[in-house]
């Protein structure tokens, strides 16, 4: 697969409290990367960073081997962050349908999206009033109708139940199928090791490893790797664990 | 769904659908109705005894204006409601989608952030006007009274409002995209608002250059069109002033951006926002659409006047406080100023108050320099001060005529029926448009 794109160098301080450290790491087109660590490791100020939606130090972003400004990130990176309510008193339908006009989506999705979500009782319910998991569906669902090539999800998962997570994980492993790269933030390992392909893993701030549990096993330790032994989320828990 | 809309439509639909999701909004509309209602009745009264009714004596209201007796007050409830409802509205609709995290998700949509101000100035501007429906309502109850209402006049105080309500939109805008909460952005646009009060109280102190400075505050600026007067000046600094709100609200709504780099472009947009307030300045044009003229001299006094054209200079020892200078101030040079572009006035005090200089050589004295030609004298009336410049002119002034005499509309009309309107239907109106948008939305 070829980088969609390449993150080199980015640095982001508040004040003297350093959030982010010469990141760099490669989003390979059409793959589903996952974005782990522990709270507090700069996921989300990564994505926003990334987004354009918050201002960085130093660092460059390229797409397609491009320079991408923060101001053109708006063409090529959609940004779903975790934890917000948009247009809280508008209904779910409304808030869709405004999704695929006013950022071009793709309007014959939008049904399956739907479906896939399982938006369907509270489509006419305004988001304000919406549970937490509700309102997480309706708003990865803005994000899967959006025409962006690459799709950035902060916490995809949070608020979600157990089946919910499986039903959600399986959409966007879907979705990404459909010619589109995804980016998810994820703190819930288990979930990180069954949704994507490659894993990027960050701890204070600095990227730690990149690769698929294999590699990111080899990196931790060098004498674990066993390809007859498939691997599963606890082994990756333990190499984040190790690489903490 | 419509898929042929442009993301702007989009956009302005969306802001249209939040303003009516904002309770500020609704209460705002809500109030406004009473508040016009205890204006207007309360001047229809005056109007009405003044003009003759229950016995008060006939005719002294002959030169009554509706635009002073009645429309000034009935509007002032909209200054008041630009002032202290309006902001909320306006942070509601802005700082919203700071709140909701609406605004991570708007700003990756690859559209300047001025359309994106632009859509909530639109829609903010249009639901002021919907405010506004009550003075209207106010108009038609005048007119069903047999009362009589000069378009222009209407017109031009209409106009003023919605200028002062460009202002307050901007500033609150500003403010809310300047701060992390909304209750921060309310009180610095309050802390702006009561500052302009403050400039036009130093400047009935100190006059010089805060009384040029207090002209383009939001109060100044209404009465003026209050008094049907429109000036050029005023409504260039009223518009650049709102622009620059706006751009500067636009700035800082980009999150993206670095907050130096925002900081620099906000310095620009003041740089460019000063040197366009100071080009307004020096524009003199201005238009009297009061039926009565009260902003112009007599149309016979203009006639000659303007056949003199050497600039004239008169420096005046009065001080800003003196009730004499606030007279022929208003009664004259405000006039004359329109009449005699070339008008130059230089007032000369060593105190505000003036109150131990009555006895210092000059005071109290108006010097006059016309093409070389001097004179000096006391005289604060109207006809004085017109009659010492006819004479330096060396012109004849013009012959006395009461033709153009503005003989007023009396009406002894009780406000009948308005109370029902303004107490009653109006409140119930708007409470039935909140409950029907809720249940249909």
């Amino acid at each position: 697969m070829l980088p969609a794109v390449s993150v080199s160098g980015l640095t982001k301080s508040y004040g003297r409290l350093t959030a982010l450290s010469d990141v760099s790491l490669t989003i390979r087109d059409g793959e589903v990367l996952g974005l782990i660590g522990p709270n507090g490791a700069g996921k989300t100020t990564l994505f926003e960073c990334l987004a354009g939606v918050l201002p960085y130090d130093a660092g460059t972003v390229a797409f397609d081997g491009a320079a991408l400004p923060p101001r053109a990130r708006a063409s090529r990176i959609f940004y779903v962050p975790d934890g917000i309510a948009p247009w809280p008193a508008q209904s779910v339908r409304w808030a869709l349908d405004f999704a695929i006009g006013f950022f071009g989506g793709r309007a014959d999705r939008r049904a399956e999206v739907i479906e896939r979500l399982a938006l369907t009782p509270f489509l006419s319910s305004p988001i304000g009033t919406l549970s937490k998991g509700q309102r997480k569906r309706a708003v990865l669902a803005i994000g899967m109708l959006t025409p962006h090539p690459v799709l950035m999800i902060d916490e995809p998962f949070d608020g979600l139940d157990l089946r919910q997570t499986r039903e959600v994980g399986a959409a966007l492993r879907d979705h990404a199928a459909d010619h589109r790269t995804l980016f998810l933030s994820i703190h819930q390992i288990s979930d990180a090791a069954r949704v994507c392909d490659r894993f990027v893993l960050l701890s204070g701030g600095r990227v730690r490893g990149e690769g698929t549990i294999d590699e990111l096993r080899g990196i931790a330790n060098p004498n674990s790797g066993n390809p007859d032994n498939p691997l599963n989320s606890s082994d990756l828990e333990a190499i984040v664990l190790a690489r903490m | 769904m419509p898929a042929c809309r442009s993301p702007f439509a989009w956009l302005i639909a969306k802001e249209w659908r939040e303003l009516l999701a904002s309770r500020a909004w609704w209460v705002m509309l809500a109030l406004i109705g009473p508040l016009v209602g205890v204006s207007f009745i309360s001047a229809v009264r005056t109007y009405a005894e003044l003009s003759g009714l229950n016995g008060t004596s006939a005719g002294v209201g002959e030169a009554f204006s509706p635009l002073i007796g009645v429309w000034a007050p009935t509007f002032s409830a909209c200054e008041l409601a630009a002032a202290f409802l309006l902001p909320f509205v306006a942070i509601r609709v802005v700082g919203g989608d700071r709140q909701s995290g609406a605004l991570k998700l708007e700003t990756q949509q690859p559209m300047p952030p001025v359309w994106r101000i632009a859509a909530k100035a639109v829609v903010l501007l249009a639901a002021w006007l919907v405010a506004m429906t009550p003075a209207a309502a106010a108009a038609v109850l005048w007119r069903g009274y047999g009362g009589s209402v000069y378009p222009p006049e209407f017109a031009a105080l209409a106009f003023g409002h919605v200028l002062n309500a460009g202002l307050t939109i901007a500033l609150a805008a500003a403010a809310a995209s300047l701060t992390e909460h909304p209750s921060t952005a309310a009180i610095v646009t309050l802390s702006v608002t009561v500052g302009t009060w403050v400039v036009n109280f130093i400047a009935a102190v100190h006059g010089g250059l805060w009384q040029r400075i207090a002209e383009y505050t939001p109060t100044a600026m209404v009465a003026q069109f209050q008094h049907g007067l429109v000036r050029l000046d005023v409504t260039l600094a009223s518009i650049v002033l709102t622009l620059t709100g706006l751009a500067i609200a636009a700035v800082w709504m980009q999150i993206g951006a670095p907050v130096l780099r925002r900081v620099s472009e906000s310095a620009m947009v003041a740089a460019i926002a000063a040197a366009l307030l100071l080009g307004a300045t020096f524009t003199w044009q201005s238009w009297d659409l009061s039926e009565a003229r009260i902003n112009s001299l007599p149309e016979p006094d203009e006639q000659v006047l303007a056949r003199i054209h050497e600039p004239l200079h008169m420096e005046i020892h009065f001080a800003p406080e003196d009730p004499r200078r606030t007279d022929l101030e208003a009664k004259t040079l405000s006039k004359l100023r329109r009449a005699m572009p070339k008008l130059q006035v230089t007032y000369v005090s060593a105190t505000s108050t003036g109150l131990f200089e009555q006895t210092a050589a000059h005071y109290g004295e108006i010097f006059y320099d016309l093409g070389g030609r001097r004179a000096e004298n006391r005289l604060t009336s109207s006809d004085g001060v017109l009659d010492t410049i006819y004479s330096l002119a060396g012109v004849a002034p013009p012959a006395e005529t009461d033709d153009s005499v503005f003989r007023g509309h009396p009406l002894a009309v009780p406000p009948r029926r308005a109370g029902t309107v303004f107490y009653g239907i109006w409140p119930a109106l708007v409470l039935a448009a909140a409950l029907f948008h809720r249940r249909h939305a």
